[in-house]
């Protein structure tokens, strides 16, 4: 019998012992980390060499996951990582820009998001991308308490190495075999890494200014390229043979703003109308009376009921002491 | 019960106004309005209703016991009043309680006994009207002593109150004799009042052991005194000669020329004495008369118990008796008119709705209160004390209450009246179930004088006062301090004072009566918050007229040296009195010191008199001039105002610039300094908006985009314009692209700093149509749904709150400090972190709104107690905090509130995103202050422990009184954490300096490096400002991390303590793949000893909370910042 698990569910237990710090000196403390095979719901190329990690510290790196990985199979073996909390961004940014253009084209509301080939134009490099994003605030992110991660190492003969030291681990018993997790990696937490967050939280304005201008070209491209597909669309008959009504045609259309305020202007004038005209007639006066009486009743009924509840309660009429 | 509509009368009774509000008071009560409010008094009346039969078990037997033994007593004849006492002392080893001043030795005074004239029960316990908690439930028996034992001229000189006390001593033997073993026989003054003792018999219970079967029928017993009361036949004193203005303590004044005091207190005693039969029969005859009268009398007891009024002298005088009797002769139709005020007809709400109408118009201290013809006299005797005539038995009812007590009961009344005539609060819990009589909760300075050094200077041998030195003692105080601070010469610096006095004990019957075991007189002072903080008061103008003259002399005379002429604006020379001391509290202290000392010559000695109240503005350090630095804040930023105003090249037009923070309103914990700083600022939080455009893009990535470029283009222009001003734009830590991502920071070199954030209307637009387009993914529409609630807060709700609170401010100028007090509170107990500013900002103004049994606190002590007990009493899972500023909310609102929260907690009964639901009129929702990111800020867990810690403060403020120790609230029980994280102050403080042109990472190595201060990279150069202080934002990250398995609690940035609790609900689990914290394998963890449970198939799955990892990962991420975490 081995004298520590080796494997929960199908995940292999991988335990790393954190060394002690003056301000938490407990010795001994091991951290578990999870490792599979990485089996996404939608397959890609690279799930045969790539593992699935969960429960990473939550100060796991890039270089930390490198440097416990090479010390398990030897250096060479891992290429990348990629943890939840990017994983999650990225699907949001996009799901954000995708976003950004359909608003710009679809702002009359069409069911369906139609794109056309693609032009030219609306192509935008990942470079003018890169310099439209503002300046990252943090050195380093901390991630989710029990957080997953993916990790891609250099080919399939790399995941059958990991697996196999991993299961030499657990049959031995000491503790001082396991991998140690790195401590003076990366760039460092503490009040450095706070400093370091104030200090580029207040980026060069040169630098800030030279960002939000490429963000606006990229933009006017796009409002651009969106107006075209728009225009073209009028025009064009889909595969159902039917043609999409958008805006822009020959008399500017009024824009959304004034027609909500428009709206609200006539539902006023009517509610108003309505009420203007609700005590006219002799019937109405009566009817509001008896609507009046009624809600009397009913709310008499109900500080009954709420007395009620209240007698549930003990001691709620009971003086205080 | 009898809630039918009334059927009036109409009435005409003499006393002006009174009779207008007892009508407009039944009419007010009809069916509509206070239906719960009569519901409600209903259940009150079960829930205090005694069981006759089981609470007072055997009292008729006793009673009777005692009518047989007492008219077994042998009659003796006369004998001299001396001789009897000593025989009676000697053979009975007994002590004859003689009322001071004793009598004369040589006087022949004649005593005799004789079988009692007449046996009767009285009382609460015939009428039917105790009530469950009252503090002692007693069954009283007048003795009526005969005729002819006594003489009609015995009511000169105590006398009768001589012989009484000898009749009851023959009594007292008899019946030891007879009940000694069954109970406990004492004397005791009735109703506090010396000339009248009273023998007590306190039955003892019977051990169950002794009859177990009675066991079940011995529950419900309540611990009963049966009183003994002799008294005198009725009609044995002529009425006439027992007026108020007589004297009839004449032996002192013998010897003297002058007038003989009268002597108002001793009469009315005699006429008390003569008239307990007649009292009865009216209260009877009410009863059978008036069905709902028992009811309102058991109202009244309530009403009055709870505010610490009670027949006793030292309780007020005025007590469930006064109360009764005072409801009958209203419903009395033997008035001169011939009608009766109230009509019988009524219910027992109604009728004590009308008594507290009656009781808020009427203030028997000023104004003598007639029931019957008019009388004229009674004016000139108002002096002596308030007067309640009942005119039909000659007796003024209000005997016993000191003009104080008058004064007392008149603003209970007062506003009791307002909050049954706002129909929107509830008005029953205020009424019946708080207690209104704890001092610090109603007072706001109390001073204690110790009398025993005092008394004999004062008053010295005199013994003319019946009520005894004490009370007379407290009467003078009473009589100079509502001169100096409440009367209108002055403008009213108080608006009550109110004198406690100590309460007579009881003593055996060997002993001579005790003295009153406390030696102090307690005085409250409940401030005029405008009044008392008035440094310079202006007395009479100094003229040539005689009048003037007259009144300058008065003036003088009453402040001695105090009072000086002084020139003012216009000409005019007053008389004046300057005070030294600038804070209210310190100045009620100076005035009480200095006007007591001058005409009682009281504090001459040090530890006469000491003054509580202020130890909670102490604690924090609250100063009469943080008003003046507020504002000179607010001046600050209306300069910051300006000069954005005046940039002319801003391509909008600015509309408003909105201060958002706490400093800025009046209501931050420490008042803000500004001086240049060493360290980062913190800028003050402010928001701009412009004019309405068509120019911002319709998008809100480049609105977003468009609104940093603006700032970098004010900040530029700002630096330009004027001189001395840095500007930063800093990033906000925004997640993504569509919320607002940056802020300008400004900072003027005289020290003030601003954060700028730009609020465009059409983001809002944007927003709402991203939250209602049905098209759009739901996690696109629930993140626009949390930063639409994000933007509103910020750029809506956080404006306009800051405008209501700052108007408040000066409309109640306690609530400034009270709020800074409470959020000390809140801090001190790391409850802040979880709590909004905002949300702590408008409990107190609620509590300052809706004050209710009392009047808006005026004190910040009085206040932070009040918020408090309002805290503990909260039950937010069944209200909601309405918070009504304007007083513009119609109960239709409200309900729409009620029904809201009903809402809420049926749709998300575990509570994780709404728990405490705060509305005001601007902010329906109710839930702007009380969540953030969709998620309950606080979450229930918290806000449970901040009601157990509210009502732990609250406990221990009642129980410890005024000896408490302000301190004591605001300590913090760290051992209620499983896991504490010190951080280490120097390096946070460190940690706050950051430079533009240092790197962090190398700031280190280039200090140790240049042993000179000019080579440091550092020198000259100006921090940054603080995005976030480093306290927050490591509190802010591990948060983030650590949602699932740990709550952190901890106070303000100073606070270097986080605690933390392990989520109970995480415990060990099977595995899977997201899981909610760091866990580790069951069976890794317990690897040897628990062999028989790794066998089980189970547990190979089943994983724990790694604890230490945790820690430890903590310990990685504070680095330097931490200094140690301990765990339990």
């Amino acid at each position: 019998m081995p004298s520590t698990q080796a494997t929960i569910g199908d995940f292999s237990i991988l335990p790393i012992s954190i060394p002690p710090l003056p301000s938490f000196p407990k010795s001994n403390v091991v951290h578990y980390l999870y490792v599979r095979r990485n089996t996404p719901k939608i397959p890609t190329a690279n799930d045969s060499r790539s593992l699935f990690l969960t429960n990473c510290p939550v100060d796991s790196t890039e270089l930390h996951l490198r440097s416990l990985f090479s010390s398990l199979v030897g250096a060479g073996r891992f290429e990348s990582c990629t943890f939840e909390d990017e994983r999650e961004k990225k699907v949001h940014q996009s799901g954000s820009q995708s976003n950004t253009v359909s608003l710009a084209l679809t702002t009359t509301a069409n069911k369906k998001r139609k794109r056309g080939p693609h032009d030219e134009d609306d192509l935008i490099s990942e470079e003018e991308e890169e310099s439209a994003r503002l300046p990252q605030t943090w050195s380093r992110t901390l991630h989710k308490s029990g957080g997953t991660a993916v990790v891609l190492l250099a080919d399939e003969k790399s995941v059958e190495q990991v697996f196999k030291a991993i299961a030499k681990l657990s049959k031995s018993k000491k503790s001082s075999s396991y991998p140690q997790w790195p401590s003076t990696l990366s760039t460092p937490l503490g009040s450095v890494w706070l400093k370091s967050h104030n200090r580029s939280s207040y980026p060069d304005p040169a630098a800030l200014q030279a960002s939000i201008d490429a963000f606006s070209l990229v933009y006017a491209r796009r409002e651009k390229a969106a107006a075209k597909r728009a225009k073209r669309l009028r025009n064009e008959p889909d595969a159902d043979g039917f043609v999409t009504v958008t805006r822009g045609g020959r008399n500017a259309p009024a824009s959304k703003l004034e027609a909500e305020e428009a709206k609200r202007k006539m539902l006023e004038r009517a509610a108003k109308k309505r009420e203007e005209t609700s005590t006219f007639y002799q019937f109405q006066l009566r009817e509001k009376k008896k609507e009046e009486q009624d809600e009397l009743v009913k709310r008499f009924e109900e500080d009954r009921k709420k007395l009620e509840q209240m007698r549930m309660k003990r001691g709620k009429f009971a003086p205080e002491a | 019960m009898d809630s039918a509509p009334a059927k009036r009368r109409k009435i005409e009774h003499k006393q002006d106004g009174a009779e207008k509000v007892l009508e407009s008071a039944v009419r007010t009560t009809g069916v509509s309005r206070g239906r719960a409010f009569i519901l409600e008094a209903e259940e009150l009346l079960e829930e205090v209703r005694i069981d006759y039969k089981t609470a007072l078990e055997g009292a008729d037997g006793y009673l009777h016991r005692i009518k047989g033994a007492v008219e077994a007593v042998e009659s003796h004849d006369a004998l001299p009043l001396t001789d009897a006492v000593s025989k009676l002392e000697k053979k009975h080893k007994i002590k004859v309680p003689l009322p001071n001043p004793q009598p004369p030795k040589n006087s022949n005074y004649k005593v005799e006994f004789s079988k009692p004239a007449q046996f009767n029960v009285v009382g609460s316990y015939v009428s039917k009207t105790m009530v469950k908690n009252q503090k002692d439930h007693s069954v009283d028996m007048i003795v009526v002593m005969p005729k002819e034992i006594l003489q009609e001229k015995d009511y000169l000189d105590l006398r009768y109150f001589y012989k009484r006390a000898y009749y009851l001593t023959v009594i007292s033997t008899t019946l030891q004799k007879e009940l000694g073993r069954d109970g406990q026989l004492s004397y005791e003054y009735l109703n506090g009042n010396p000339l009248c003792p009273v023998l007590a018999f306190q039955p003892e219970v019977a051990k169950p052991a002794e009859n177990g079967e009675k066991e079940a029928t011995g529950k419900g017993r309540m611990d009963y005194r049966i009183r003994v009361i002799p008294c005198a036949p009725e009609g044995l004193f002529p009425k006439t000669k027992l007026q108020l203005g007589a004297s009839l303590i004449r032996k002192r004044e013998a010897d003297s020329d002058d007038e003989p005091h009268p002597t108002a207190f001793y009469n009315s005693t005699l006429a008390a004495e003569t008239s307990f039969l007649s009292y009865l029969k009216l209260l009877r005859q009410t009863e059978k008369k008036c069905a709902a009268f028992k009811n309102a009398c058991l109202l009244g007891r309530t009403w009055l118990q709870q505010r610490g009024f009670g027949g006793d002298i030292s309780k007020g005088g005025f007590g469930h008796f006064e109360w009764a009797v005072m409801l009958a002769l209203l419903l009395d139709s033997g008035n001169k008119m011939g009608h009766a005020s109230l009509s019988t007809s009524l219910s027992s709400t109604q009728l004590f709705k009308a008594q507290i109408q009656f009781l808020s118009v009427m203030n028997f201290s000023e104004k003598p209160c007639v029931f019957g013809p008019e009388n004229s006299d009674l004016d000139d005797h108002i002096e002596s004390g308030p007067i309640i005539y009942d005119s039909a038995r000659q007796h003024n009812l209000a005997f016993k209450m000191g003009a104080w007590s008058a004064a007392l009961l008149h603003q209970h009344a007062k506003w009791t009246r307002s909050v049954l005539s706002d129909s929107s609060v509830d008005q029953f819990t205020p009424t019946f179930i708080l207690r209104a009589d704890v001092p610090t909760h109603t007072f706001d300075l109390f001073a204690h004088l110790n009398y025993s050094d005092v008394l004999n200077d004062v008053i010295g041998e005199d013994f003319s006062e019946s009520r005894g030195r004490i009370w007379q003692l407290g009467s003078k105080v009473y009589r100079v301090l509502k001169r100096a601070l409440v009367d209108k010469e002055l403008g009213e610096r108080a608006r009550l004072i109110h004198i406690q006095t100590p309460e007579q004990p009881t003593w055996t019957l060997t002993e001579r009566p005790k003295a009153q075991k406390k030696a102090a007189l307690e005085i409250g002072v409940l401030f005029d918050p405008n009044g008392m903080a008035r440094v310079v008061d202006k007395g009479p103008a100094a003229g040539a007229s005689m009048e003037e003259k007259e009144e300058c002399e008065r003036f003088r005379n009453f402040w001695g040296d105090k009072a000086e002429l002084r020139r003012f604006e216009r000409d005019t020379i007053r008389e004046t009195l300057v005070w030294s001391s600038t804070a209210a509290f310190d100045l009620c202290e100076e005035i009480m010191r200095y006007i007591l000392s001058l005409h009682l010559r009281i504090g001459q000695i040090e530890g006469d008199i000491s003054f509580y109240g202020n130890g909670l503005s102490s604690l924090l350090s609250l100063k009469s001039t943080d008003t003046a630095v507020f504002n000179a804040a607010k001046k600050e930023f209306s300069t910051f105002e300006r000069d954005i105003r005046d940039l002319e090249e801003l391509p909008l037009r600015v509309r408003h610039i909105a201060p958002i923070c706490p400093e800025l309103r009046h209501a931050s914990i420490k008042a803000p300094v500004f001086a240049p700083s060493k360290s980062g600022v913190q800028p003050m939080d402010c928001i701009i908006s412009f004019e309405a455009s068509g120019k911002w893009p319709e998008s809100l990535e480049a609105i977003q985009r468009t609104k940093v470029a603006f700032l970098l283009m004010i900040g530029s222009l700002l630096e330009k314009s004027k001189a001395g001003i840095k500007t930063h734009v800093g990033l906000d830590d925004a997640k993504y692209d569509t919320e607002n991502l940056a802020f300008l920071d400004i900072i003027y070199e005289s020290g003030p700093s601003f954060r700028l954030r730009i609020h465009s209307d059409l983001e809002e637009v944007l927003l709402e149509r991203q939250v209602k387009d049905r098209t759009a993914e739901q996690y696109l529409r629930q993140r626009a749904t949390t930063q639409l609630s994000t933007f509103r807060r910020l750029f809506t709700n956080l404006p306009l709150h800051g405008q209501t609170i700052s108007t408040s401010v000066t409309r109640f100028p306690a609530l400034s400090p009270t709020i800074r007090l409470v959020k000390h509170w809140f801090n001190s107990h790391k409850l802040a972190c979880h709590f909004t500013e905002e949300f702590i900002e408008l409990v107190v103004l609620h509590v300052f709104l809706s004050p209710y049994p009392w009047d808006a606190p005026s004190s910040a002590s009085t206040g932070f107690m009040r918020t408090l007990l309002f805290l503990a009493r909260w039950d937010w899972r069944e209200e909601p905090l309405i918070v009504d500023v304007g007083g513009e909310m119609t109960p239709k609102d409200r309900a729409a509130i009620a029904t809201r929260l009903e809402a809420w907690r049926k749709i998300d009964p575990s509570m994780s995103h709404t728990v405490l639901l705060v509305a005001t009129s601007q902010e329906p929702s109710g839930v702007a202050w009380t969540s953030a990111d969709n998620q309950a800020k606080p979450s229930k867990v918290v806000a449970a422990r901040m009601t157990s810690l509210a009502k732990s403060a609250s406990r221990l403020i009642r129980e410890e009184g005024l000896v408490l120790d302000p301190r004591r609230l605001f300590v913090p029980s760290l051992k209620d954490y499983d896991v504490l994280i010190h951080l280490n102050s120097k390096a946070l403080k460190a940690a706050t300096k950051t430079y533009e042109h240092v790197d962090p990472a190398e700031e280190q190595e280039t200090v140790t490096k240049s042993k000179f201060k000019n080579l440091d990279v550092r020198t000259g150069q100006d921090p940054l400002p603080l995005v976030q202080h480093p306290a927050d934002i490591i509190l802010g990250q591990l948060n983030a991390a650590y949602a699932g398995p740990l709550v952190f609690f901890r106070g303000d940035q100073k606070d270097n303590t986080i605690g933390a609790i392990w989520n109970p609900q995480m415990q060990r689990r099977t595995f899977k793949v997201n899981l909610p914290a760091s866990y580790k394998p069951v069976a890794a963890a317990g690897q040897k000893k628990d062999d028989d449970e790794m066998d089980t198939d189970g547990s190979e799955d089943l994983v724990d909370v790694n604890k230490d990892a945790i820690l430890a990962e903590i310990a990685r991420i504070g680095g330097d910042l931490i200094e140690k975490i301990e765990t339990k």
